[in-house]
């Protein structure tokens, strides 16, 4: 059924449910339509800004190569159709039949324009116009949708039908693979439509609609029968013949009688799924293409640095690996490795003041050093957390600052869901302070690009952000330094893409072979580098 | 000296930082032991590297298989007591459950000379790879009469690494002519000895700083 699996580009992920089938797959919970009630299910990953953020900083945009990433060009797909033709239940099959990462569903419900008094008070006496384009945020949506698409850090806010106003919270999304814009003027506004990939209008007829959206109202929703006939009658049924019909000119593909239109359902999803294994294979053959340019070499590259292969890291990788390893052992020598990383990533610092002289005991003098940087550890929870007992016994006063980013187990988006940071953080730049941040296994390399950004989010600039990682697939950190050229990396142990192509394949051991850092051959697709145990097994919680 | 059997840790601005703290007068007591500390820890991960592993079949979770490493558990720290004691915690850091003998070498008041006063060494020790543990290497007085002790008790010389912070290129020379089997580690090499024998520039009696006396 999903074509897209082979040539999926991560066969992996930072977390669990990422592949996951999405059961409820709707993007801000489940009442996602219902006007009464609150509709926020998400009170996960909610921040303190209402407004939507763009992170289009003068510093962001000069990091963006000529490369992007899949997820900063999503495939958005707009579902339109009446009330009650069964859009929502459109969109969220498809979502269930992509079975695609990072797959979000913007609906319309999210964007209504904040009420005043006076028509909160007509809203709760159903006199209010709900149905009517001027009742929406078209500016907002597209200014939501293109901070998508340009694969920035975007908020989404949440609408309360209740206050009939937004919550002031909202939900942080960065870049998607495949947006679903859905909602009645879906395919209203030129400026959506221009970004849409692919157009659906539902047609389901009215008097179907009429039926469906009375018995959701009366028994979902316990409202009156006349209420919700007054409704449909005074501004429901006139503004889709007003606005809404003709909207169906712009779609690509009319599905007639809605969900009941099996036929036809299958065939738009079945296009949509060659759409999206076309777009990962040709990203796919830009990696490769892109693996076998010598600049891109793991171990010419400056920054990065992957811990030698000595005696001593060889034992200590061959004990870390081992499934016949014991907890004690692991976390003992989990903290020897982390060490050495850490150690390893000091090298990066160059900035010292020279020649201080520092009089010793018996009055002769030396000629000093003193490093001009500060660190601040930022770790990704939970397998950052990891590094930390070693990140204490190197810099006991350091400030630490921690990133939750998680996959929505329902969507498998991936969402920042905390972020604390230490103020001091702020005038990184201008100090000449050096972030290090830790996660213990890069493996899509989504968790550790998404935690950058929200670093540069924060001001800071990508090469003075080092991240270090124990055990790294060679795609994840391909698509980092991709999305981020600058950044540097230190790893204690790297395995290989993983290549359909045969000749691809062959290239690939050479140069492992000639640079030394994966005599033992790993591939990305071995299950020691494509799922987080690490964490798992030092803290216990397998 | 020898070079193939004297391995001075990589002088990184990162180390000559370390150094500029424990070497400074003025730095504190806690200062001074968390740097050296440190230091410690890297002159252990350096000897650790020196050793030998041998091949292994890893079996890796999900059944994946790969040609690793595995360490041959034979090592023993013998630390001369005083300031080689502040070694052992560095080295345990590293391996938890090394066995470790003492050595006390003191200086005779009589014949100015050094002097074996006491040694405990584990039973096997003839098997084993030792690191001997002393924080300075000025004259290296105490240091040859510790190998003679290992070396009368059957360990081979060439498994014998002496890790120190701190080493006098004097020191260097007489140790290295008479035992040029064993692998000195050191952290640094200092211009010169001065005419009490203490190396110049230095960072005083290791000892005295870290035990506080």
């Amino acid at each position: 059924m999903v074509t897209h699996k082979g040539h999926r580009i991560h066969p992996d992920d930072e977390n669990t449910s990422f592949f996951s089938p999405s059961p409820v797959p709707s993007f801000s919970g489940s009442g996602i339509q219902s006007r009464d009630n609150i509709h926020l299910a998400s009170s996960l990953s909610l921040n303190d800004s209402s407004k939507l953020t763009r992170s289009n900083s003068v510093a962001t945009n000069a990091d963006i190569p000529s490369y992007t990433p899949p997820w900063t060009t999503p495939y958005i797909i707009g579902v339109a159709g009446y009330s009650g033709s069964g859009k929502t239940s459109i969109s969220q099959r498809i979502i269930q039949e992509l079975n695609q990462p990072w797959t979000i569903l913007l609906s319309f419900d999210n964007f209504y324009n904040p009420l005043n008094k006076e028509q909160r008070q007509q809203a709760f006496d159903c006199e209010f116009d709900f149905d009517e384009p001027a009742s929406l945020d078209f500016d907002l949506l597209c200014e939501c949708v293109s901070s998508l698409k340009a694969g920035n850090k975007t908020e989404i806010p949440n609408y309360s039908f209740v206050d009939h106003n937004r919550t002031g919270k909202s939900s942080t999304i960065y870049g998607a693979n495949v947006i679903i814009i859905e909602g009645i003027y879906a395919l209203y506004d030129q400026r959506l439509l221009d970004m849409m990939d692919v157009k659906i209008f539902v047609d389901t007829d009215l008097d179907i609609c009429l039926g469906r959206r009375l018995s959701r109202d009366i028994l979902d929703r316990g409202r009156e029968l006349m209420g919700a006939i007054k409704q449909w009658e005074k501004f429901v049924k006139p503004n889709a013949v007003r606005y809404v019909m003709h909207t169906m000119n712009n779609a690509d593909l009319v599905i007639p009688r809605g969900m009941d239109n099996i036929v036809g359902i299958n065939m738009m999803i079945k296009h949509i799924q060659n759409q999206l294994s076309l777009k990962s294979e040709l990203h796919l053959e830009h990696l490769q293409r892109l693996g076998l340019t010598h600049d891109l070499n793991l171990s010419k590259k400056e920054n990065i640095k992957i811990l030698p292969s000595t005696n001593h890291t060889n034992g200590v990788n061959s004990i870390l690996l081992s499934k016949d390893t014991d907890r004690t052992d692991f976390i003992f020598y989990f903290d020897i490795i982390a060490f050495k990383i850490i150690e390893h990533a000091l090298e990066f610092l160059t900035e010292f003041e020279e020649n201080i002289p520092i009089s010793t005991y018996g009055n002769y003098t030396y000629n000093g050093m003193k490093s001009k940087d500060e660190i601040i550890a930022v770790n990704i929870i939970r397998s950052g957390d990891c590094f930390m007992s070693s990140v204490k016994k190197t810099f006991p006063e350091i400030a630490i600052g921690k990133l939750l980013i998680q996959s929505d187990s329902m969507t498998g988006e991936p969402q920042l869901h905390t972020e604390s940071l230490p103020k001091s953080i702020k005038n990184v730049s201008k100090t000449g302070r050096k972030i290090f941040l830790f996660d213990a296994q890069i493996i899509s390399g989504a968790a550790s690009i998404m935690a950058i950004q929200v670093l540069v989010d924060y001001g800071i600039s990508v090469k003075d952000i080092i991240l270090c990682s124990y055990l790294s697939t060679e795609i994840g950190i391909r698509r980092i330094i991709h999305a981020f050229p600058d950044v540097k990396l230190v790893l204690g142990k790297v395995s290989s893409m993983n290549s359909s192509q045969e000749e691809g394949l062959v290239r690939g051991e050479v140069v492992d072979k000639i640079d030394g850092y994966n005599l033992e051959g790993f591939k990305d697709t071995d299950w020691v580098f494509s799922n987080r145990y690490i964490d798992s097994l030092y803290f216990g919680t397998d | 000296m020898s070079s193939e059997n004297l391995i001075v840790l990589p002088q990184t601005k990162q180390l000559i930082g370390l150094y500029s703290i424990i070497r400074d007068n003025a730095t504190k007591r806690g200062d001074f032991v968390f740097y050296s500390d440190r230091i410690i820890r890297l002159l252990v991960e350096e000897g650790l590297n020196q050793l030998p592993v041998e091949d292994a079949v890893v079996k890796c979770y999900g059944d994946h298989e790969y040609k690793g490493s595995k360490f041959l558990g034979k090592i023993c720290g013998v630390s001369i007591v005083r300031a080689g004691e502040s070694m052992e915690q560095g080295l345990r850091d590293c391996c938890r459950s090394v066995r470790i003998g003492k050595i006390l070498i003191q200086r005779d008041e009589e014949t100015a000379l050094p002097k074996l006063f006491y040694e405990k060494l584990p039973e096997d020790i003839h098997e084993r790879y030792v690191f001997l543990l002393d924080p300075m290497l000025a004259t290296g007085g105490s240091a040859m009469m510790a190998v003679e002790v290992l070396l009368s008790r059957g360990v081979k010389m060439d498994r014998i690494f002496f890790l120190n912070l701190l080493a006098a290129p004097e020191g260097i020379e007489t140790f290295q002519a008479k035992y040029p089997q064993v692998k000195i580690i050191t952290g640094g090499i200092d211009e010169r000895l001065d005419e009490h024998k203490y190396i110049v520039p230095g960072l005083g009696d290791f000892g005295d700083r870290y035990y506080c006396i």
